[in-house]
């Protein structure tokens, strides 16, 4: 890589030397490309008729589930095993979220040419929601204000998930909180557990998901059952 | 292209184009030279164009850490090859719609504001000189647009 130029400015007030970077435009650009937002929606996702598949602009093959099947893995999931329908969907989602973070992964790598690791949290993010966007999974933003305590909030809203959940008392995203669980857990490379404690599908303004240790966040699964409210929860959480 | 000539196409076996929509093509491929001249204008100068207004950035902005314009001239490039190919095709929400969400959250998260309306108030200047007007108002709406959306408030003034 070329060295930036360093120009000295001579007739500064104090201090009595700057030194001052200049920008070369050409060394902003790599292979004379500006990367975008790679998972914008109208790129993203292509098909090919003839062939009768969908899939994204790297060539991965993409299937578009309806919504009846959804709600048919719910029903058939309750019907078979009752109660343990919701350690089921936790666990897809755990074996699902781990190969959408090796994708997730490889797509960013490949189309910014800088590893996960080096990239700015922030640009992380926003690809993670931009991915979730079009993915049409709903809108997703994490919540930092329990950083402090150890523990991440993550919100999703217009979630098909909480959309065509069953009735029921409890959340019902399990199938997203055990994606979160081991697409964290990959990221930060320490074991995460997810509850959620909010669900659009009991009327609540979004889904909340707490991501922490799974030591820490264990007892969280037995207050949700309790029915104690979001906030109730943090405070036991946190105390 | 055009949400409007592609619908033209939409209805091959219902009917024949009327002559208005026979117009409208006309028009669309009348005003292409035109299009893929100011098109290689911008290609061809791009850094140019943007190595002189970054210099004036970082003279206008002494304070501002080079990460940040550095940030700022990288969206800016990106902004203006969208509008250069919304220019193309004449779709004037080509630009827009790349950008909104992604790049208006950046802005936001960032807070560049500031470095990005001196930086456009740059770029139309320069585009004024290196561009020919005819080329520039073909440009024009597209980059309109794109500020719109990026930077709402000065928009406004």
């Amino acid at each position: 890589m070329q060295r930036p130029l360093l120009i000295i400015t001579l007739h500064p007030p104090t201090p009595l030397f700057k030194l001052t970077a200049m920008i070369s435009v050409a060394d902003l650009l790599t292979n004379n490309r500006v990367p975008g937002n790679y998972f914008a929606a109208d790129t993203y996702v292509r098909g090919d008729l003839e062939l009768g598949i969908l899939e994204n602009r790297r060539g991965d093959r993409l299937i578009a589930i309806p919504e009846t099947l959804i709600q048919g893995i719910y029903s058939g999931l309750d019907k078979e095993t009752g109660q343990a329908s919701r350690l089921v969907l936790f666990n897809c989602g755990k074996w699902w979220g781990k190969t959408f973070y090796t994708r997730f992964r490889e797509e960013l790598t490949d189309y910014y040419g800088v590893a996960l690791a080096e990239m700015p949290m922030l640009e992380l993010l926003q690809s993670l929601q931009q991915c979730w966007l079009t993915y049409g999974w709903g809108k997703l933003d994490l919540d930092h204000s329990l950083h402090s305590h150890g523990f991440l909030l993550i919100k999703t809203w217009e979630s098909p998930f909480a959309a065509l959940a069953p009735k029921n008392e409890v959340p019902y995203c399990f199938l997203e909180a055990g994606i979160f669980a081991s697409f964290f857990s990959q990221l930060t490379g320490r074991e995460l557990h997810c509850v959620q404690t909010t669900c659009e599908s009991m009327a609540a303004d979004c889904n909340r998901f707490l991501l922490g240790l799974s030591q820490r966040l264990k007892p969280a699964e037995a207050m949700v059952e309790q029915r104690l409210d979001h906030d109730a929860i943090v405070q036991r959480l946190c105390a | 292209m055009q949400p409007q000539l592609e619908q033209l196409f939409d209805e091959a076996e219902k009917r024949y184009l009327k002559p208005e929509e026979l117009q409208t093509l006309n028009q669309y491929v009348g005003s292409l030279p035109a299009r893929i001249d100011a098109y290689r204008a911008l290609r061809d100068r791009e850094l140019e164009v943007m190595q002189v207004v970054a210099d004036q950035l970082q003279a206008a902005l002494p304070n501002e850490s080079v990460e940040n314009i550095e940030r700022s001239i990288k969206n800016a490039l990106l902004v203006l090859r969208y509008c250069a190919m919304g220019m193309l095709l004449n779709d004037e929400a080509f630009a827009v719609e790349k950008l909104r969400g992604w790049l208006t959250q950046k802005i936001q998260v960032f807070q560049t504001q500031m470095i990005d309306q001196t930086l456009y108030h740059l770029l139309e200047q320069r585009l004024d000189t290196t561009m020919t007007p005819q080329q520039k108002s073909l440009l024009s709406p597209h980059l309109q647009q794109a500020k719109q959306i990026l930077l709402p408030m000065s928009a406004s003034v």
